[in-house]
């Protein structure tokens, strides 16, 4: 029998599973069938890893032709939600499924967007950073339209996210994460940052250069982390002790290396630490101007501290005589008090911090915390500059980043601050080399580095803060994990809400918080591209709270541990079958840092399989069902689906009142897109896409470098003192408690001008013990875990082929333990163990590497599902059922950390 | 000449799986079949430890083991350097999957799907039922190349005639260029560099070369790696036991062992007016059903005449050769009681057995195997045991003293020659080192052909030779014990003796700034 020759044909799309995407890439179809992913080499000249694809895109094929897809739109019949309960899924057609949530959402809209508690009665949840948007097509555009909408409750923001470093980070830098400037870095400190498993084909290219060309990185984290073995040296540190590590880094600077071998020049005139302090801890200032006072040396007096020519003292103490601001406009007067710089008081309050004090902390040697500081000035090449673009810039190559649980939960501010305070002792912030932001999330414009630096109080950014004062305070959030109302630096940009404690809003659900609003749950929630029943905390509690909201709307790919309690069930077209535009270039999370900017299309590469539907179609659909076609047009109108479709030089914007089809949709986008990129001159649609599938202008390298932004206008970066974070705790905590909200007070404690060190590994085994009556002495080791690059953040767990790749590296099929230890505990290589922590417990193999501090755990990625095809017979543990949410755990910026302690017992021998 | 090759900066290279999963794509490969994988690694005691990351696939060697052993030549190298396989005439007897030492090769059976029971779409378009039942291993992407050379393009710079692998890498750690070419990609880095190819001791030539540090301008050889017997949490890594000969290859060499040295034993009975009629045919029907075992695991039976194509360098081809002519002249002298025959038969059914010592002695794949003292111990114990069945049989059909007294002398040389042929293997073999599972498979099994097992028979024959009317159940016994302990030794030393021969890194790779380490040969000892 002849075979008949295969029809063969690629399609160009992208994978934009994780936050270090999006991976540009081709799909291969054969006889109409999806077969290969493909690097795209046509964008290798724009595209800052040359068109590779990351390891995830390759199981997109799979993805597709998933059997256990959910193909039908389906409903619940059994009303009882639980894990206990069989949902007895039935389906449905999708005019009776958009009936069935038109009908919710317009009974909703009836009743007010808000309910009783100020709450919308809308909820939903999306995973990944973000990322999903690049799926949902115009789904954006009905949000909007629809009005409030609640994100609070989270999948994974807040507690498995950089969540210190996005809040200080904006705050400090406009960085919503932090990265080394990598191509020119010399010397990179990496406390437990794992780069090189998510820091995507960008982040991996740019790393494997730099070692390439000799740079030196330095791991500090308590197992070998695949970016710890890619490094030139391992400090295997004790799990959260990070912050006594780098303070004591900043004290060798300060105490052993002097300020001489500093960048003094960027001290005095680009930070805060010739600010003048005053008797309360707040900045002195001139009584005409209110600006804070620094000391000229020049003309021996206290001058304003935009003061042109003047020469400001670093060190040394003074009388001056001014004003000082406290919290709500409380005003002392001063004559001829004591002031020292607020680098001064640095210099006092890292003091104790010696590198032999950090060592009992951190079970390391103190030479290494010396030597690690040493470096890190040594490798600066202080006074050096480098031409950027035509630019002379400081030229600064030693950085510092970190990972996961040293910058979110209780330290992540002191990491955070200690870092960004090293950046600056070396002139090393936002310059080339150094440590650089990437992007903003919480000011704006989003997708501007530079024109989100606009003057603030006291020669800093300006910086949104959700207000303190009285009169402005928020008693009331728009959201239930109450993010206006608790966490000032969360700010209210469209992003705040996923950067709220959104464990609150699921621990809130389950006990209401004194002198809160009660917690009612949304009316309609909304679920995509996330599965919090798994990649939360405390998995049963938030799958138990899920199962009490009265209407879920999941859209759903395969049947999972979150939809399984949802009422409606709605197939979306997956990655390779759905239509979409979305922006790229530009600088980016993680390590993308393009010289392009620009937008690339997802065409499809397969029909959508069974009755799934485009993503976009149902965004239509639901706006028709709810009477909001026209706002839903005008918003996507005016960019909620990536692109404006007006703009000076052209106009293809959608009749509002009309329903437009999905391809009519992107065509107008792709239009407007490319007159986007070219001031009008060309206008190009869906076709020019189809057939080159990206186009990109270019992007300043300049504008890596936030420094410029700031020295154009004058202005500092606020560091090393927090005056204002003083100011706005106190007034926080005056809030709090005239509402007779006490149970924030721990958290107040974090609003300190400069943050001193405390004992977390302590204050965790407190609230341990406190909170489930154990003695901790029961529990002996630490619980970690760690990204891993074939799954983070790609909802693939059930995909057997990532499975299958996955199983080469270390530790993706159990615990991983430190041989001594388990040797104490008669364990060997293969048996099955109980890991239990004082919350739960859950069972999987021991998996021995020396790679591993002996009092600590490791469990890679997410799993432990039970409902997930392919995925819940996997059988690997996950940290999320045994770690808590607690309030005692989180820290002052709603965030919490990977880690608890837990005991290991041993069930049985090696299968 | 071109030599294509593959270049691995180890230094580079993050362990993302990337390659692993585009080789699946491109080559279609089946679930749990890794064309190209990335092996996770790791050195030290805590605190001082290394971990790197491992590319490993076909090294398309230029001394390409697999090559030699296969019977069909459906394996062949190209004057590129390639070495492919011809899926039309391979027969699937899996013997270049345990001759090849770097676990490159494997075979799949039936189609599989990735999710058990239900089939997806595309996996009914790649497909390819070629495939099935046959070797299978790292093309190098050949026919990428051959498509970018057909259209003037650059193996190793164009992507479109670059394998799919190196193309994937994300990290930049791997190139694919012509490294006889002084002035390729390949080349230029192996120049910089400090490099090694894994298992340089077997002499295969490999093709995959990896970078480990930047050349000094002095460089010294990587220095052997450091076997450890009992390494942590690399399952991947170390020497695992194969799977792709079972009891049915066992048989084959208990049974075409036993049953040649049974034939030889008969005939030379025969000389003294023994009856050679049911000890031949007894022998014949072992070297039949030995080889019916086999012929029962190869992956394309009905193709089984292939096995004869390779004459020229194959002992499987050579074993195949010279069983036709011992069992068609084997049969000739059963039937025709022809001592002349049945000699030459012997001759062929000895060189039948040699072949088989020489088949395991090829199997680079197997520490265990490819000793060289692996052929005196295969034709030592062979004879002992066709003596030791044939001394069964004379005690049944009543020999005369005198002849049991003979057989019992000829059977306690044979036994001291077995012992002192294992002696001299595993000593030797204890001091090159071998997989750690190869030595406690050995040490577990219940008779062995130590001294002190075998002493039992030993001294049970020399009792008969004292004493001639215990001669009938001492030789019997002896001869059975004689017979059992070779069947138990060989059937342990295919099925559980047999550990592959893992994957070793000579240097741990400098990363960036910091220094290289000593390597590791995990899952190995000295013993």
């Amino acid at each position: 029998m002849t075979k008949t020759a295969k029809t063969k044909s690629q399609v160009h799309s992208y994978c934009y599973q994780c936050v270090a995407g999006p991976d540009i890439l081709k799909v291969e179809i054969e006889d109409g069938v999806a077969t290969q992913v493909k690097p795209s080499f046509e964008i290798a000249d724009v595209h800052p890893a040359g068109g590779k694809v990351c390891v995830k895109a390759f199981g997109l094929i799979q993805k597709t032709y998933n059997p256990y897809r959910v193909l039908t739109p389906m409903k619940r019949t059994n009303p009882k939600k639980g894990r206990d309960q069989d949902p007895g899924f039935v389906p449905i057609s999708w005019d009776e499924a958009l009936e069935a949530v038109c009908g919710k959402l317009n009974k909703a809209r009836e009743e007010g967007l808000k309910d009783a508690s100020g709450y919308p009665r809308v909820a939903a949840s999306f995973g990944g950073g973000g990322t999903p948007t690049s799926y949902m097509g115009t789904f954006p555009a009905f949000l909007s339209a629809w009005g409030a909408v609640d994100m609070s409750f989270g999948s994974g923001q807040g507690v498995k996210c950089y969540h210190s470093e996005h809040l200080y980070g904006e705050l400090w830098h406009r960085a919503f994460t932090v990265s080394p400037d990598t191509p020119l870095a010399e010397l990179i400190i990496s406390f437990g940052a794992n780069v090189e498993a998510s820091g995507g084909v960008c982040g991996i290219k740019r790393h494997a250069d730099a070692r390439d060309r000799g740079v030196k990185r330095i791991q500090v984290e308590p197992h070998l982390s695949v970016t710890g073995a890619c490094s030139a040296e391992w400090v295997p540190i004790r799990p959260k002790t990070d912050p006594a590590f780098m303070f004591a880094m900043v004290n060798v600077m300060l105490h052993e290396i002097g300020m001489a071998r500093l960048d003094v020049p960027f001290l005095k005139n680009r930070t805060s630490s010739p600010y003048l302090l005053a008797p309360n801890g707040f900045y002195m200032r001139d009584p005409a101007s209110g600006k804070p006072l620094m000391w000229d040396l020049k003309t021996s007096r206290a001058v304003p501290y935009d003061t042109p020519d003047a020469d400001p003292a670093l060190e040394g103490s003074f009388k001056v005589s001014g004003q000082e601001l406290g919290p709500d406009q409380v005003i002392w007067n001063h004559d001829q008090v004591d002031c020292c710089p607020a680098f001064a008081a640095l210099v006092n309050h890292v003091k104790d911090y010696t590198p032999e004090w950090a060592a009992e902390i951190c079970g390391v040697k103190a030479e290494q915390v010396r030597s690690v500081a040493n470096q890190f000035v040594d490798h600066a090449h202080i006074g050096e500059t480098i031409d950027i673009e035509g630019r002379t810039l400081p030229f600064r190559p030693v950085a510092i980043s970190l990972g996961k649980t040293v910058n979110n939960g209780w330290g992540g501010y002191e990491c955070c601050w200690a870092r960004t305070l090293m950046a600056c002792l070396v002139g090393g912030l936002e310059v080339p080399g150094g440590t650089l932001g990437t992007t903003v999330r919480l000011n704006r414009p989003a997708d501007n580095r530079w024109t989100s630096v606009k003057p603030g109080p006291d020669g800093f950014m300006h910086f949104p803060m959700n207000p303190t004062k009285k009169g402005e305070w928020k008693s009331r959030s728009s959201s239930r994990h109450a993010h206006e109302t608790l966490i000032p630096l969360a700010a209210n940009s469209p992003w705040s809400q996923a950067l709220g404690p959104t464990h609150l809003a699921w621990m809130m659900q389950k006990e209401n918080f004194e002198n809160m609003p009660d917690a009612t749950p949304p009316d309609v929630w909304f679920v995509y591209r996330t599965n919090p029943a798994v990649s939360f905390w405390d998995t049963k509690s938030v799958s138990e709270v899920m199962a009490k909201f009265p209407f879920t709307v999941c859209f759903a790919y395969t049947m999972d541990e979150t939809n399984y309690m949802a009422d409606i069930l709605l197939p979306e077209c997956t990655d390779l079958e759905g239509l979409q535009l979305i922006r790229i270039g530009g600088s980016k999370y993680v390590e993308q840092f393009w010289e392009h900017s620009g937008f690339a299309l997802r065409d499809p590469a397969s029909p959508p399989a069974g009755e799934s539907r485009d993503f976009s179609w149902i965004a239509t659909q639901l706006a028709k069902g709810t009477g909001l076609l026209g706002a839903y047009n005008t918003a996507i109108n005016k960019g909620a689906a990536g692109v404006r479709l007006m703009g000076e030089n052209f106009d293809f914007a959608l009749d509002p009142d009309v329903e437009h089809s999905v391809e009519e949709i992107w065509d107008a986008s792709c239009r407007a897109a490319s007159a986007e990129l070219t001031d009008g001159a060309e206008t190009q649609g869906l076709e020019y896409f189809r057939e080159h599938g990206f186009r990109v202008k270019k992007f300043p390298k300049l504008r890596w470098y936030l420094s410029p932004a700031l020295e154009d206008q004058g202005l500092r970066f606020e560091l090393p003192y927090q005056e204002r974070l003083l100011r706005i705790g106190q007034e926080l905590g005056d809030r709090l408690h005239e509402q007779g909200i006490n149970w924030w007070d721990r958290q107040l404690k974090e609003y300190e001008a400069m943050p001193h060190w405390q004992d977390l590994q302590k204050l965790w085994e407190t609230a341990l013990e406190d909170g489930f009556g154990i003695k901790i002495g029961d529990y002996p080791f630490w619980l970690i875990t760690a990204r891993s690059m074939q799954y983070s953040w790609g909802g693939n767990a059930g995909l057997q082929m990532i499975h299958e790749v996955a199983s080469n590296i270390a530790g993706h099929k159990g615990v991983i333990m430190n041989p001594s230890a388990a040797a104490k505990l008669g364990l060997k290589e293969g048996d099955l163990i109980e890991i239990a922590s004082p919350l739960g417990k859950t069972k999987g193999p021991v998996v021995l590497r020396h790679g591993i501090r002996p009092d600590t755990l490791l469990m890679v990625g997410q799993f432990d599902h039970w409902e997930t095809p392919f995925a819940k017979d996997l059988h690997v543990p996950s940290m999320n059922a045994l770690t808590p949410m607690m309030l005692e755990l989180t820290d002052a910026t709603g965030s919490g950390a990977d880690l608890v302690k837990v005991k290991v017992t041993r069930l049985g021998g090696a299968a | 000449m071109t030599r294509y090759s593959i270049v691995a900066d180890l230094n580079r290279c993050v362990g993302c799986q990337t390659c692993t999963a585009a080789c699946k794509h491109t080559n279609a490969t089946a679930p749990g079949v890794q064309w190209r994988k990335v092996l996770d690694i790791e050195t030290g005691e805590f605190p001082d430890v290394h971990r790197a990351f491992m590319p490993v696939g076909c090294m398309h060697c230029d001394d390409a083991p697999c090559l030699s052993v296969c019977p069909t030549t459906a394996t062949r190298k190209r004057d590129d350097g390639i070495v492919t396989i011809d899926y039309d005439l391979c027969i699937g007897c899996a013997y270049c999957t345990v001759a090849c030492p770097y676990q490159a090769r494997s075979r799949v059976d039936l189609p599989t799907r990735a999710f058990k029971g239900k089939t997806m779409k595309h996996e009914v378009v790649r497909e390819d039922p070629k495939r099935i039942g046959v070797a299978q291993k790292c093309t190098m992407c050949s026919d990428r190349i051959d498509f970018g050379l057909e259209n003037g393009l650059i193996p190793g710079l164009d992507a479109d005639a670059t394998p799919a692998c190196v193309n994937a890498c994300i990290a930049g750690a791997l190139h694919f260029g012509d490294a006889e070419d002084p002035n390729s990609n390949v080349s230029q880095l192996l120049e910089k560099n400090q490099h090694f190819t894994m298992h340089e001791e077997l002499g295969t030539g490999p093709g995959i070369h990896y970078l480990w540090g930047k050349s000094t301008g002095n460089d010294e050889p990587a220095p052997e790696p450091e076997m450890i017997a009992e390494p942590l949490g690399m399952p991947g890594v170390v020497p695992a036991l194969q799977k792709s000969w079972d009891w049915r290859a066992a048989s084959n060499f208990i049974l075409g062992g036993s049953g040649t040295s049974l034939f030889l034993a008969t005939a030379i009975g025969g000389t003294t007016g023994m009856s050679m009629v049911l000890p031949g045919l007894l022998a014949l029907a072992m070297v039949g059903l030995g080889l019916f075992c086999v012929w029962l695991e190869i992956g394309r039976p009905w193709r089984f005449f292939n096995v004869f194509y390779h004459a020229r360098m194959s002992w499987m081809t050579r074993e195949a050769m010279v069983g036709i002519p011992f069992m068609g002249l084997g049969f000739l002298t059963v039937l025709t009681g022809s001592i002349p025959l049945g000699v030459v038969a012997a001759v062929f059914g000895m060189a039948f057995l040699y072949a088989q010592g020489r088949i395991l002695r090829a199997a680079k794949g197997i520490p265990a195997w490819r000793h060289p003292g692996i052929v005196p111990l295969i034709v030592a114990t062979g004879l002992t045991e066709g003596v030791g069945i044939f001394a069964v049989y004379a005690v049944i059909v009543g020999a005369g003293s005198s002849s049991l007294q003979t057989l019992a002398s000829i059977l306690l040389i044979l036994i001291a020659l077995r012992v002192f042929a294992w002696s001299s293997y595993r000593t030797s073999l204890g001091r090159i080192g071998a997989p750690t599972g190869t030595f406690a498979a050995f040490a577990a099994d219940p008779i062995k052909l130590t001294p002190t097992h075998q002493a039992i028979p030993v001294v049970l024959l020399l009792v008969a030779l004292a004493v001639p009317m215990l001669s009938p159940v001492l030789v019997a016994l002896a001869g059975a014990l004689a017979l059992a302990s070779g069947w138990v030794f060989k059937y342990g030393l295919i099925t559980r003796a047999a550990f592959n021969q893992g994957y070793s890194l000579k240097k741990m790779p400098a990363r960036g700034a910091g220094l290289s380490s000593p390597g590791v040969k995990p899952g190995w000892t000295t013993n």
